[in-house]
């Protein structure tokens, strides 16, 4: 098996982990980084999907508020440990993506991005309108959330080394995943699912479990909001949500698991940026994503790739010159 | 002499509402033969092709393989069980490499696909990839994405693929189909080869008369969907009712 991360991997890493010792990270910086590497991991989930099997899901800010739900009734009710938190978000998000999944995947094309937005609406309005979960103001004032007993995860630099310790291992797991088996299985079905079939891959099955992996990153990720925000809402499975998902995923560049971490980051930093200028920040944010389509179809991280491969081109090319050079000799 | 037969086709038809794509269509493939459907554009091979391989359901009759029924099945199982597919329009997986192409058909094969093992592990499947893509002549461009091979190198990937399956029986649709004559009779004589090495029975559908008469054991002619011939190349060339019906007079 190959290194798990890259030298510059471990570099950001690194450099993600001393953030919080620099003096100029107020209060307001902290929980901003802390939505920047969440939202992240989120866009990062979804790639599997997106990126690798090329199924794009219009409803994963759903299983983003099922983890979010499930951490904030523990926590209303006194359970205050993180990890029943995580369990029962793992539990319900997971179930949930196998319902989603399975209907979703029966019928090709269309009718997954349709059938996991549809699904999805359902539990936005179930939640809601259910006074059991706050109806519409959700569930509000939570305690924080305990790594162990006396250990809460009760200030900014906390909460953010617990997702920097989450995105570091999801990523590390979704990238043994896409270089796995599995994940080489994923990309021949975003190719091309026919051809799958026919040498042997029961492709529904393969897209039921990306599904499931993706949706339970995403519901884990949701499991860890509440611990910032002490609330849990049903704004968070909005549609729109699951749109700016998507939008985090292209900006970043597909199917590199890398560029959605960026994407989602970036997408947190300029909007929160732009929105304390301007009311109309969603112009700017749509502006950002078209000049990204035209210029870098390949999204911010695929620029890198890009060069690379222009540099390759040329390479041959001078070298194909040369050989016409010498030909006629 | 049951035992022998590898594939049986028994009184299949195909209708697509009011139209009657193959009717009662009987013939039996036996081991290590190479077996060819003839017939003019229309006259059925390629729904032939897919009642066998499972992308059809037959409106009547069956399909045994290997003595099991298969009629009906998804078309992940039929291949599972030894039968593997090439197509009539090239289908690889256009956007990865060719080496990546044949690692992910060879791979179905290894214990672990389809387990929760393979979301952490890659089996080595370096040896068989690596055998094919020299057999065809494609260990220059391995590194290649698919997509930017020739059309010629595209059909020995799609063989490439059905083949690392490690199939016993082989279904070609028009594998030469596009080729110049020179490619075409280079092919052939490789596909036979191959054939012949692995140990493979093939079924192969073709419109180009010299490329069936040089490479089949035995021919079956196809027309409207019917079977109205079936026998060794020289019959099916002598036979009045092929040549009136779909060679239309050409001698040779």
């Amino acid at each position: 098996m190959s290194r798990p991360l890259p030298w510059w991997g471990w570099l950001i890493f690194a450099v993600l982990a001393a953030l919080p010792l620099t003096p100029w990270m107020s209060r307001y910086y902290m929980l901003l980084a802390f939505d920047a590497l969440l939202f992240g991991a989120v866009a990062m989930s979804l790639d599997l999907l997106m990126g690798y099997t090329g199924l794009v899901s219009f409803g994963h800010a759903a299983f983003f508020g099922l983890g979010a739900y499930s951490t904030a009734v523990l926590l209303e009710r006194g359970v205050l440990s993180l990890w029943l938190c995580l369990g029962l978000a793992v539990v319900v998000v997971g179930a949930y993506a196998l319902l989603v999944g399975y209907f979703a995947t029966v019928r090709r094309g269309i009718y997954f991005a349709l059938l996991t937005l549809i699904f999805a609406e359902v539990v936005y309005t179930v939640f809601r309108y259910t006074q059991a979960f706050g109806g519409s103001d959700g569930i509000q004032g939570l305690p924080a959330p305990q790594l162990w007993p006396g250990a809460a995860i009760d200030t900014p630099v906390r909460i953010y080394y617990l997702v920097l310790a989450y995105l570091l291992l999801a990523y590390l797991a979704c990238r043994v995943v896409v270089r796995s088996h599995f994940g080489q299985v994923l990309v021949a079905i975003r190719e091309n699912e026919d051809r799958a079939r026919f040498l042997g891959y029961d492709v529904q099955r393969y897209k039921m479990g990306v599904c499931l992996i993706s949706a339970v990153l995403t519901g884990l990720a949701g499991a860890l909001y509440p611990g910032r925000a002490a609330y849990a809402t049903p704004d968070l499975m909005h549609w729109s949500i699951s749109g700016e998902f998507i939008i985090m995923v292209m900006i970043g560049g597909l199917g590199t698991l890398v560029g959605p971490i960026i994407g989602g980051a970036f997408f947190i930093l300029l909007q929160e940026k732009v929105s304390s200028y301007v009311q109309w920040y969603s112009i700017v944010i749509g502006l950002v994503l078209v000049l990204i389509v035209l210029f870098a179809p390949h999204g911010l991280f695929g620029v890198r790739r890009a060069i690379r491969e222009r540099g390759r081109r040329e390479a041959s090319a001078s070298q194909e010159a040369r050989a016409r050079g010498e030909a006629p000799g | 002499m049951n035992g022998d037969v590898v594939l049986a086709v028994d009184n299949v038809s195909k209708s697509f509402g009011a139209l009657a794509a193959l009717s009662r269509v009987s013939f039996a493939v036996r081991a290590r033969e190479v077996y060819s459907v003839i017939g003019p554009n229309g006259a059925g091979k390629s729904t032939l092709f897919n009642v066998i391989a499972g992308l059809h359901v037959p409106t009547s009759g069956r399909v045994a393989f290997g003595g099991a029924d298969i009629t009906g099945l998804e078309p992940q199982l039929i291949n599972r069980r030894g039968l593997a597919k090439t197509f009539q329009i090239t289908n690889i997986f256009p956007g990865i490499s060719v080496y990546d192409n044949v690692r992910v058909a060879a791979q179905s094969r290894a214990p672990v696909s389809g387990r929760v093992a393979s979301l952490w592990r890659s089996p080595d499947v370096e040896g068989p990839v690596t055998d094919l893509l020299s057999a065809f002549g494609l260990m220059a461009r391995r590194d290649d994405l698919a997509q930017n091979l020739s059309h010629g190198e595209q059909r020995y990937l799609e063989i490439c693929l059905a083949l690392a399956t490690e199939p016993t029986l082989l279904l070609l649709d028009e594998p030469t189909a596009g080729m110049t004559p020179g490619e075409t009779k280079d092919a052939t004589a490789l596909i036979r080869q191959i054939a012949q090495r692995r140990g493979l029975t093939v079924l192969l559908i073709e419109h180009d008369m010299s490329v069936v008469m040089g490479i089949s054991d035995r021919i079956a002619v196809l027309h409207f969907g019917e079977k109205i011939a079936e026998g060794p190349p020289e019959a099916i060339r002598n036979d009045p009712q092929v040549i009136d019906a779909y060679l239309g007079g050409v001698d040779d």
